[in-house]
């Protein structure tokens, strides 16, 4: 029998989906993939993410700084009944009066906010390691983690790409650049079959580095995803082969790598404000000057340490409510991301999207400058990732992803016109995951 | 308890005033007079719930020492759903079958029917029971109020809170341990991993 037909991981799966599976594992390039996944989702689960989307594409986010969504309240009181966190606090307040949960509550017991109709049978987890010192098992389900293809087609439509269905299309390799990864193949029932694969481009990975393109090349996917640090390995392999779009999650982009690489690959890329917990929350649009909102079941809030809402165009943390994942509902849910809300005719932005607590730096005349500022000073660059700490003393320690030390010089210069003359150490980032992005062990630099 | 009710005062009064024809023999195996099962169905009738004949069966006694003092509680029920306060609420038709049928069992467990007429506290416990399974707390009376006023009365209450809380805890375990699993751990397929 075929090893490829596996009832839990494919439940659909067709003949041709599984020759497609073997093309991904078996051809000679392969890299050696360490998992195995698969889509899990059933028929009944097709029927249901098909009337997803379709109303997903007949709505909009229809809230602005004047209004909430309709369906809040009735979201609030349904949580505060059916979640034992909030069952155990009785009747729901209103929405302002409930008290914003963060990571950490998450992190002490997940099964107190997974709602009592939640299906435990064929419950998953996605495990996040964050920056934040609180590791999260996130509750989930097949049919939540597909759903994530909904919106990457919503925001995909924007830049006027349709995916192309079929068995004889690898439709996107999720590329990761890490000692460790997860990798495994799969297809995707709600288009047709194509391929997916998920992969580590780091070399011991592979029985040999020249591999990697020539595998890529044999499967030439129509969609990259991945992140800064792993697009910018991506970009130095021999490709001839380029895909329609390349989609950035979980790091920022700076503009200087989203035009590199724009170029590189002569192909749009998306950057996707996305997490974990919540799927993709926002799309960036460069004309918009922000990420538009993509989900209409998902309101964002910006609020203040207090937990109190910020003015429109006020920065705060980003803090959700709603979502997809019915086994996770979110009911001000502190992001620990930061931004501010302005509204276009499109729908809400949040603009000068930063991940994590704001931090301020000071400069040798005492001057306080905050962190977006250093953003706004780094972006042009092509960075694949940077940190910067100011010790106790002040000095200051810019930390660059291997990929971008190159750029140190150039990196320097640019906070120098913050800074001045005050000399700036460059670091390595050693680990290959997120790091906290601005740090500070000033007294009043880190302002929470 | 999330909704504000009638006064208790309303409900304890039509308890006390319950016609002797509502405690009389229910109808089992061909001997008594109060046909429970028919009263349960016209109550669901009036929520617009239609009730199956299958869960109408659980309202014909099959056995007199099993069955005559639930199906007495049933009709006591029926008798103060009638309240007036009652027409002008929007009662769920599942929330009083479940009522009917498996809330009524765990106090028959605790006390004889014509206790819950004829002696005040466990009239005041019948009407706060009642209205909390119908997600109704008494009119002036907070949520934690009602809560701490029905458990102190209420050793069904007591018994019911203990098993909820056990039950939660069984599931919050089985929570845990679905996603400690290796095969959750192996996930499923998402187009791109934060």
């Amino acid at each position: 029998m075929n090893p490829y037909f596996d009832p839990e991981r494919y439940p659909t799966l067709s003949e041709d989906g599984a020759r497609m599976l073997k093309f991904l594992r078996e051809h000679p390039q392969a890299p050696i993939y360490r998992n195995t996944s698969g889509n899990r989702l059933t028929h009944k689960d097709l029927e249901q993410l098909t009337t997803f989307e379709r109303k997903l594409n007949q709505s909009r986010v229809d809230w602005d700084a004047n209004s909430s969504p309709g369906w809040l309240n009735a979201f609030a009181e349904q949580v505060y009944r059916e979640v034992p966190f909030y069952r155990a606090q009785g009747i729901a307040p209103r929405f302002t009066d409930i008290t914003p949960v963060s990571r950490a509550d998450y992190s002490r017991d997940i099964a107190a906010f997974v709602p009592d109709n939640a299906p435990i049978d064929r419950m998953i987890n996605f495990r996040t390691t964050g920056t934040s010192g609180n590791p999260l098992l996130i509750a989930s389900h097949p049919r939540v983690a597909a759903t994530y293809l909904c919106f990457h087609r919503q925001a995909l439509r924007r830049f006027g790409i349709e995916l192309t269905p079929g068995p004889q299309q690898v439709g996107v390799v999720l590329v990761g650049h890490q000692r460790r990864c997860f990798t495994y193949v799969s297809v995707t029932p709600q288009l047709g079959e194509s391929g997916l694969a998920k992969i580590n481009l780091h070399p011991d990975d592979w029985h040999n580095p020249d591999d990697r393109a020539a595998y890529l090349d044999a499967l030439n996917p129509e969609i990259y995803t991945g992140d800064p640090l792993s697009f910018s390995e991506l970009k130095n392999l021999p490709l001839r082969t380029k895909p329609r779009t390349l989609i950035s999650v979980g790091m920022m982009l700076s503009d200087g790598l989203k035009a590199e690489l724009e170029d590189h690959f002569n192909a749009p890329v998306l950057d996707i404000y996305s997490l974990n917990e919540a799927g993709p929350v926002g799309l960036f649009d460069a004309n918009l000057g922000g990420h538009l909102l993509l989900q209409p079941e998902l309101y964002v809030e910006i609020l203040d340490p207090q937990g109190h809402p910020v003015a429109a165009g006020e920065r705060g943390e980003i803090t959700l409510t709603g979502g997809f994942n019915f086994c996770l509902p979110l009911l001000r849910y502190r992001t620990g991301d930061y931004a501010s809300m302005t509204y276009s005719a499109e729908g809400p932005l949040l603009t000068g999207l930063s991940g994590r607590t704001p931090v301020r730096f000071r400069t040798q005349t005492g001057e306080w400058i905050n962190n977006i500022d250093i953003t706004h000073a780094l972006r042009p660059l092509p960075l694949a990732q940077f940190g910067l700490h100011q010790s106790a003393d002040g000095t200051l320690t810019l930390s660059l992803a291997s990929a971008s030390l190159h750029h140190a010089t150039t990196s320097t210069q640019a906070l120098q016109t913050i800074f001045g003359n005050q000399p700036i150490a460059i670091n390595t980032i050693a680990a290959e995951d997120k790091i906290l992005q601005y740090t500070s062990d000033l007294e009043g630099g880190t302002l929470q | 308890m999330n909704k504000s009710g009638p006064e208790l005062q309303r409900l304890t009064r039509r308890l006390a005033e319950t016609p002797a024809d509502f405690l009389d023999e229910p109808l089992i195996q061909g001997r008594g007079r109060v046909a429970v099962a028919a009263l349960v169905h016209d109550a669901l009738r009036r929520v617009g719930y239609r009730p199956s004949s299958e869960e109408l069966q659980r309202f014909v006694g099959q056995n007199a020492n099993q069955d005559r003092n639930r199906l007495q509680l049933v009709a006591l029920a029926v008798w103060l759903l009638d309240e007036d306060w009652f027409n002008t609420a929007t009662l769920e038709g599942p929330a009083v079958m479940a009522l009917f049928d498996q809330a009524l069992q765990q106090l028959a467990e605790a006390n004889q029917a014509n206790k819950y007429v004829n002696d005040s506290e466990r009239r005041e416990e019948f009407a706060r029971y009642l209205l909390a399974r119908l997600d109704y707390r008494p009119a002036g009376e907070s949520a934690a109020q009602a809560t701490d006023r029905l458990s102190a009365l209420s050793s069904t209450e007591r018994k019911r809170l203990l098993q909820e809380s056990r039950e939660a805890e069984r599931r919050a375990r089985a929570i845990r341990e679905a996603l400690a699993k290796k095969a959750a751990d192996e996930s499923a397929d998402k187009w791109t991993r934060e």
